[in-house]
């Protein structure tokens, strides 16, 4: 899933005509990962990043999964902006963009120099064209929604874009940090690119790896290394053993604690811990008795020792949250209070609401891990009050008909990966149907706001209402891990919306 | 040999017919499946508008006998179609996967055979000795062993702690470095060979007791012919006649059957394009896969029948298989 | 398949067979005696979490705890009920179709019975596991009867084939013509001359199957596809223990010993069996 965090500090442009001191004062400055163990590196060096993401196809307009950000974001592709692995949005292609009093009309001037990989020059055009991919009617784009306000798009000139919005929208830079600014002229974009970015696409073997090959005429910061080649893997037992027989050489989203065991204590290895979106929701079907009662969702909440399961499933690691947003969000407010662990509250509750001994539900449970572990843990907490869950495990696949279309379900386990996600609650249509109007107009406002203070104060509110009203069950945050060979540094640590930036690893000589 | 032939086109004409009814019923089977293919094409934030969109995409919008008559028609020009979900075509995907899958059975085959023969062999011929127990005995713990399971153990101890080679993975650029590629492939292959081999020593046991138990070996004997002669000279080519077909067999279903050992060890063969394809119901994939196997399996099958007659005079001019 | 260490059956070869059989007698015993005990004792609620993360074995627990903390050595132990369930279920179900679809086969027409000798081959050729895991996955949600149905009518081809084929040797001989010129129905053929000839040589191979089941079942569950939780089937117990194969080994051997056992169980019984069953085999010297 996820990780986040890049290297933005690295910028020397030249490999090794810097003095070694100043390389590694660079690696200190870059926060980055390893920290500031290599000295000197491969500016040709090949990095194989182990991952269980692979991507279904070569285009995140076309329903081709997170892993397509996880290789693509910011490596192959470009965008306007790039969510930075700070949680910051920054500019990349527009150099530069002005908004107008009434926030409707957004000017971008673009970096000039810029060639794609075919060799054409980045033009307004292009920018143009890429936006209408992602808001065109057979775009499946998972931000088509967000960029519905745009109105229209204009190019005076080769260098200058401007967006007309048909109302306020704060998060614009945001949402456009996913569109891809991809060459006009381009075709079949599902197997090969025509993107900006540093490396090129050189080969794809479907069901096991993603070559990419430094791209030479790059108009920023030259990687740090030759080639970056994907290497996927369907289980994260193998994953791991990969990297400790050396055939990866960075896994850039650990899933299990106890695989970590082999590597803290080993000097060959660096593990380091960034800083995840992706949540463990038990969500219910608010729409549907007993869970369209208020009570009824807090005296489960109240139920669950959510630390337990926690240390269960992830050790150690990973935290806990008390609602959808994680603390690396600006309107994060710590709500683990509200609803904790109380086994006699919840039964306090639970007859309150008109159910003394409990009631049964099922719980739609994903087949892949760590769904059906927790389910079983669902199962026997929730004993404990009288309630009996059964579960029924089924595929992603069926998931998405089954409980994302038909809302034909009671309650589902889920990870949601997003950063940013909270507004799913402002959506009474969404799959888990928790209509609140309230939450409903802040989450509309927020984004109509003027300044971000604004946006911040309404976010905060409608996350204090979601948590009070027990809206899902937020299970626990994620941790999210990277491992890499001592001589790799360099790499992003966060990997937020599942973004890996690979042009500032290096690998020692 | 005329009967031959006759033979050979009442083959043929099974063969047509089983390829086509094998077609009808895969598409069945697999539209029964829930979900959609479209659903793995869309994310979580998705609106109705796109999944929509996604369902046009695939054709899942479409009435089913409108989807079976585009499948079949597309089947007859031998036009696989293209997946749902990466938009690949299915046909050079399936040449690219079948570059590990081949290799991994064939070499595991032969391993296979390698270990099995002799040991069957002496199995038979040596069941009085502590040895030739041992080896029925090893070869009952064997067939008991899931795959998976010996092949997470094989990791374990050969990749993770000796170090000796990969533990899972194929190189990116396959054979081009052959090194690589052999290397990725060498636990595999032990891995299906320790099963597959457990099977056959056994197979070639009870063949070979056959032919020790049988007349002709004893007038052989009689003859003067010595053990070792009699039983080369008539033991095999007679033994040998059971074995093929067990053997066309078992090489038919370990290149499906390749699914779990690829899973095991993370390599890019026909088992995990199918599994994938199952779990995202990519119906192009999984038809063609299925559809490439079942031609597969019936042309072995049928040259495993003929290599019978071939060896066996006695079947030359009865028809229908031989007894596993 | 299987088959015996007969032949140059000298006493001390047949001593060892009916080793064999004891032993497969043992273990085979042994499950279901552990499978029938867990449908009242355990020593720990297997659903409970008795200790904490992933204990080492130890008197108290003596295959150590899951993530869950949940008594291991509970769990394995009802592990043999559910694979007894599997087995039986699958080779009842594989048994049925196969030999109905197998004896209907030895009685068709030419035509019919090489369409369908044929499909059975073409279904034979197709692993146990494939077929299984496109039924598995055609009927909605999982459960331990999916499973069991799947492998069954999985296996049922493998029945049919063998039916077919024994039953068709019976029709060739002599006395079966002479008996229905002397007016018994096909029925009556079935039931006093095929049925009782070619039980034995069923009876082994449906035991193998038994332990093909078993392991089919381990194998879905491994891919995500067996029996869903709260089952606690062997295959999933090592699915769930295979990411702390390193910190806790014992989770992701235990199940597979116990899984082990009781196929070899069956498959030296099987062979017992077929020495009873056979006494050409037998006798053959």
């Amino acid at each position: 899933m996820i990780g986040l965090t890049t290297v933005k500090g690295s910028t020397q442009n030249n490999r090794r005509m810097i003095s070694r001191t100043a390389i590694a004062a660079m690696l200190l400055s870059a926060l980055t990962a390893g920290a500031a163990a290599a000295a000197d590196f491969d500016a040709d060096a090949t990095i194989t990043i182990g991952s269980l993401y692979e991507p279904q196809n070569l285009d995140n307009t076309a329903g081709a999964g997170q892993g397509i950000n996880e290789a693509f974001n910011n490596n192959v592709y470009e965008g306007l902006f790039r969510l930075a692995d700070s949680g910051n949005v920054e500019p990349v292609l527009a150099k530069d963009f002005k908004v107008s009093e009434d926030g409707l009309t957004y000017t971008f001037t673009l970096q000039p120099g810029v060639k794609f990989h075919s060799g054409d020059a980045l033009t307004s055009k292009d920018v143009k064209f890429s936006i209408e991919r992602v808001t065109s009617a057979e775009s499946k784009s998972s931000r088509k929604n967000s960029l519905k306000v745009i109105a229209g798009i204009e190019t005076p000139d080769d260098a200058t874009v401007v967006i007309k919005l048909s109302s306020r929208s704060i998060s614009l830079p945001y949402n456009l940090s996913y569109v891809w600014i991809i060459n006009d002229t381009a075709t079949n974009l599902t197997a090969t690119e025509d993107g900006t970015g540093p490396y090129e696409l050189a080969d794809w073997r479907r069901g096991s790896s993603l070559a990419l090959t430094r791209f030479d005429d790059y108009w920023g910061q030259k990687p740090s290394n030759g080639d970056v080649v994907f290497q996927y893997f369907t289980e994260a037992t193998a994953l791991n053993n990969a990297l400790l027989t050396g055939s990866v050489d960075i896994i850039t989203s650990v899933q299990s604690p106890d695989s970590l065991v082999q590597f803290k204590d080993n000097v060959d290895f660096t593990v380091a811990e960034g800083k995840s979106t992706t949540k463990l929701l038990l969500a219910y079907n608010d729409r549907v008795a007993p869970f369209d009662n208020v009570k009824v969702r807090k005296a489960l909440a109240r139920a669950i020792d959510d630390a337990k399961l926690l240390k269960a499933v992830w050790g150690d690691y990973g935290s806990l949250i008390g609602s959808m947003v994680p603390p690396t969000d600006p309107w994060f407010i710590d709500l683990t209070k509200t609803d904790a662990y109380d086994v006699e509250s919840a039964k306090a509750l639970l007859k309150e609401a008109g159910y003394p001994d409990g009631f049964s539900f099922t719980i739609d449970t994903p087949n892949y891990d760590p769904h059906p572990i927790v389910a079983q843990f669902l199962q026997t907490e929730l004993a404990k009050i009288g309630v009996k869950v059964t579960i029924n495990v089924i595929t992603a696949n069926e998931w998405y008909s089954k409980v994302y279309k038909a809302h034909d379900f009671q309650a589902t386990l889920q990870e949601h990966v997003n950063h940013r996600d909270i507004v799913f609650y402002g959506n009474p249509d969404f799959y888990w149907g928790y209509n609140n109007p309230k939450v409903v107009d802040l989450i509309k406002q927020a984004e109509a706001s003027t300044t971000t203070e604004e946006q911040t104060n309404r976010l905060k509110d409608a996350n204090t209402i979601i948590a009070e009203d027990a809206a899902s069950n937020w299970l626990y945050l994620y941790p999210q891990i990277v491992v890499s060979a001592k001589s790799v540094t360099g790499y992003p640590l966060n990997g937020l919306n599942a973004q890996f930036f690979a042009g500032g690893i290096r690998k020692a000589d | 040999m005329p009967v031959i032939f006759s033979y050979l086109f009442r083959r043929l004409a099974i063969l047509l017919v089983s390829i086509v009814v094998a077609a009808a019923i895969l598409f069945v089977l697999l539209r029964l499946l829930p979900g959609d293919p479209a659903n793995a094409l869309v994310s979580v934030g998705a609106d109705p508008e796109q999944i929509e969109a996604a369902r046009r995409q695939v054709g899942s919008d479409l009435p089913l006998s409108e989807q079976f008559f585009r499948f079949i028609f597309s089947l007859a020009r031998f036009d696989l179609g293209a997946s749902f979900v990466s938009h690949t075509p299915v046909l050079p995907e399936i040449g690219k996967r079948l570059t590990v899958t081949v290799p991994l059975t064939l070499m595991a085959f032969v391993l296979a055979i390698a270990i099995a023969l002799p040991l069957g062999i002496v199995a038979a011929v040596k069941s009085n000795r502590w040895y030739g127990s041992l080896i029925s005995v090893v070869s009952q713990l064997g067939i008991a062993v899931p795959v998976f399971w010996i092949g997470i153990l094989l990791v374990t101890v050969f990749a993770v702690n000796l170090r000796l080679f990969p533990s899972g993975g194929f190189p990116p650029r396959g054979w081009a470095r052959p090194d690589a590629a052999f290397d990725a492939l060498v636990l595999p292959v032990i891995t299906i060979a320790i099963v597959m081999s457990a099977s056959l020593i056994r197979y070639v046991r009870s063949a070979t007791q056959d032919v020790l138990g049988s007349d002709y070996l004893r007038t052989a004997r009689a003859l003067g012919a010595s053990f070792p002669e009699a039983l080369i000279r008539h033991g095999i080519r007679n033994a040998s006649v059971p074995v093929i077909s067990i053997l066309g067999m078992e090489l038919a279903s370990t290149l499906l059957g390749a699914v779990v050992v690829e899973r095991v060890f993370s390599l890019p063969g026909l088992g995990s394009m199918l599994l994938l394809g199952i779990e995202q119901r990519d119906y192009p994939n999984v038809q063609g896969v299925l559809f490439i196997s079942t031609l597969l399996v019936l042309f072995l099958g049928f040259f495993a029948d003929l290599a019978q007659r071939l060896i066996d005079p006695r079947l030359r001019d009865r028809s229908g298989g031989v007894a596993r | 398949m299987s088959d015996t260490v007969t032949i140059i059956a000298s006493t001390s070869g047949r001593k060892r067979r009916s080793l064999t059989f004891t032993i497969g007698a043992f273990l085979v015993g042994l499950h279901i005696i552990v499978g029938l005990m867990t449908l009242i004792w355990t020593p720990f609620d297997p659903g409970a979490m008795s200790g904490e993360r992933l204990e080492a074995a130890s008197l108290l627990h003596l295959a150590g705890t899951d993530r869950l903390g949940r008594d291991l050595f509970s769990l394995i132990m009802i592990g043999s009920r559910i694979a007894l369930i599997v087995g039986t279920g699958a080779i009842v179900i594989g048994g049925l179709i196969g030999i109905t679809i197998g004896l209907l086969a030895a009685f068709a027409s030419k035509t019919l019975d090489d369409v369908l000798a044929a499909g059975l081959d073409i279904l034979i050729a197709f692993p146990t596991l494939l077929l299984a895991m496109l039924i598995v996955a055609s009927s909605d949600g999982s459960s331990l009867w999916t499973a069991i149905f799947a492998i069954g009518i999985a296996n049922s081809a493998i029945v049919a084939r063998l039916t077919r084929i024994l039953a068709k040797r019976v029709l060739s001989m002599d006395y079966i013509t002479a008996s229905r010129i002397s007016g018994t129905s096909w029925m009556g053929v079935v039931a006093i001359h095929i049925l009782p000839n070619i039980w034995p040589t069923l009876l082994v191979n449906l035991a193998l199957q038994f332990g093909l089941a078993v392991i089919a079942e381990a194998s879905l569950s491994y891919l995500g596809l067996g029996a869903p939780p709260p089952n606690a089937s062997w295959g999933r117990l090592l699915q769930e223990a295979q990411g702390t194969v390193y910190t806790a080994p014992l989770g992701a051997i235990a199940p597979g010993i116990a899984l082990v056992s009781l196929v070899i169980g069956i498959n030296l019984l099987a062979d017992g069996l077929r020495d009873l069953a056979d006494p050409t085999r037998r006798s053959r010297k």
